[in-house]
């Protein structure tokens, strides 16, 4: 008779904290079920409260990876991009999320990754680190990355500088990058403020852009950057 | 159970009374063994765990019969988790889900009330919960049309069902017995103090192993001083059941004294034969779920058994 055999996971040492933090993350029945019930009540939450209007969901490709880059002015961005993609792709959705700052304590992390399932990015020293398990996330087919270029939430409405991540990420690969545009988001939701307000928002969602075609050079990663903001910042002016 | 009666019962003031006087004694002998120069470090956390523990356990029993059969759930199913995470069966969603439902499934029992009886707790359907559940894990691989190391799933999740659900949801039924405080507050409480026993006779006499090949640090001293505790634990406790004859007491002994350690025994093997330390880390100092509760799993059932066969639940 041949001997069973137990496959325990590599992680099985790991405390909750840890576990949390790491990435990518096993997938987990009860993670997910907390997850799709979250991201079901958030879909009613957005649609009725702030009257969340989602504009060019058929730009969204079906069966690759694609990554969605918006402007960033209240944690109600990344709540919007959420809801923007089918329900059942919640799963494989990862909004790159400030490790410094979402990962910071027990609670935090635990909202972060079981609800948001945010993918713990770290902006001051491993930028290049991070940047690798991003591209290999994109690899496997079917995945969502959410990113906003600024780097951090605006104050002022103005639109900051788009960061190289983004453009280093994508120059000379055939992934799908798609620009949206959340108008809305700092009126509802400003930083610094314990809840929002139940204003309106509008999100939009641009044609998908491809930089296959641009060898891997830091003036193409320039050139994509000024290009992504310049498309996000156009549609964002479709709402003035 | 309820808050109000929780305030009122004597019993549960009184174990307040006596593991608060406890934790408070320890932590002054810590303190001063640590000023004293000694190496208190990793007792300091396993005390430390205890500090975190026994509110959350004093808290659920306080807030009443819902709240406990809630936690006794939650227990056993993240009890669960825990084994088939360290066996493997955990990514298969099918079984673990089914399990996960069962337990669930045993709680609810354990609060409803049976149809035809007056009191609450579905006795007759807790019993007989197995006889399905066993049933719908053996239906999973025909549904699928598979049978590639299906034996093993079921086995496993049969396995996982039984004995991490059914046998420890036993305890939770327990909040619906009139005297369900003292018969909870006393398990957990002996249980530990079995636990405790086994580990400081064991440390204080060497000598014999009692099982070198599933545990090597445990010595039939250790397992002997235990059970000698264990004995008098019911005596000395005997106000949590006014109504137990002495031969009670003396089984009550018995089935925390030895069961508690042929619980920690099971676990044990498990855990060597997947080739783990720990089945977890829930709580720093102490492991996972069911390297806390591993004797609990043994004890509650068959001492919740030994209560039914002579005072009945009603």
């Amino acid at each position: 008779m041949n001997e069973w055999e137990y496959h325990p996971p590599p992680d099985i040492d790991a405390t909750m904290a840890e576990t949390l933090r790491s990435f990518p993350r096993q997938p987990d029945m009860l993670v997910y079920t907390i997850r799709s019930i979250s991201a079901l009540l958030l879909r009613g939450w957005l649609r009725f409260y702030h009257r969340l209007q989602i504009e060019g969901r058929e730009h969204l490709p079906e069966n690759r990876s694609f990554v969605l880059v918006c402007n960033h002015t209240s944690h109600l961005d990344t709540l919007c991009l959420l809801s923007s993609v089918p329900i059942k792709k919640i799963h494989r959705t990862f909004p790159a999320a400030a490790a410094d700052y979402f990962f910071s304590s027990l609670p935090r992390s635990a909202v972060s990754a079981i609800l948001i399932n945010a993918l713990p990015f770290d902006r001051k020293l491993k930028g290049a680190e991070s940047l690798t398990v991003c591209s290999e996330l994109l690899n496997n087919k079917g995945n969502v990355l959410i990113i906003f270029p600024e780097g951090t939430r605006t104050t002022t409405g103005e639109m900051g500088r788009f960061r190289s991540g983004i453009g280093r990420l994508v120059v000379g690969t055939d992934l799908a990058v798609i620009p949206c545009h959340l108008e809305g988001g700092l009126t509802a939701w400003p930083k610094g403020k314990a809840f929002p307000r139940p204003r309106r928002l509008h999100l939009r969602i641009g044609t998908p852009r491809n930089y296959a075609h641009l060898a891997k050079t830091s003036e193409s990663v320039v050139e994509i950057c000024r290009d992504l903001q310049e498309s996000v910042a156009e549609l964002g002016k479709l709402d003035l | 159970m309820s808050i109000n009666a929780a305030i009122q019962n004597e019993i549960f003031l009184t174990y307040l009374a006596i593991v608060g006087g406890l934790l408070l004694f320890a932590g002054l002998v810590l303190a001063i063994l640590g000023a004293l120069g000694r190496d208190v470090l990793s007792i300091s956390r396993t005390y430390r765990g205890w500090l975190i523990m026994v509110p959350i356990v004093f808290g659920t029993i306080f807030l009443g019969r819902t709240a406990t059969i809630i936690g006794v759930t939650a227990l056993a199913i993240f009890g669960f988790k825990e084994f088939a995470r360290a066996t493997g069966l955990y990514v298969d969603w099918w079984f673990t889900g089914t399990v996960y439902v069962a337990i669930a499934a045993l709680g609810l029992v354990s609060f409803v009330s049976d149809p035809r009886l007056p009191r609450t707790g579905w006795y007759g359907l807790f019993m007989a919960l197995p006889v399905y559940v066993i049933a719908a894990i053996l239906v999973i691989p025909i549904l699928r049309n598979r049978a590639k190391g299906q034996l093993r799933q079921a086995a496993l999740a049969i396995l996982g069902f039984v004995y991490f659900g059914w046998m420890f949801s036993h305890l939770g039924f327990l909040a619906n017995t009139p005297n369900a405080y003292g018969y909870l507050l006393f398990l957990i409480f002996a249980v530990e103090i079995n636990d405790i026993a086994a580990f400081t006779f064991g440390k204080l006499f060497g000598g014999r192993k009692l099982r070198e090949n599933i545990s090597p640090n445990k010595t039939v001293a250790g397992s002997l001083g235990a059970i000698g505790v264990s004995f008098t634990v019911p005596w000395l406790l005997s106000f949590s059941f006014d109504h137990f004859e002495p031969l009670h007491l003396i089984l009550t002994g018995l089935i925390v004294g030895v069961g508690g350690q042929l619980g920690d025994l099971v676990i044990s093997y498990i855990k060597r034969d997947i080739g783990i330390k720990d089945m977890g880390v829930v709580i720093s100092g102490h492991g996972g779920i069911l390297d806390r509760v591993d004797s609990m799993i043994f004890v509650a059932p068959i001492f919740f058994h030994m209560v039914r066969w002579f005072h009945g639940l009603g």
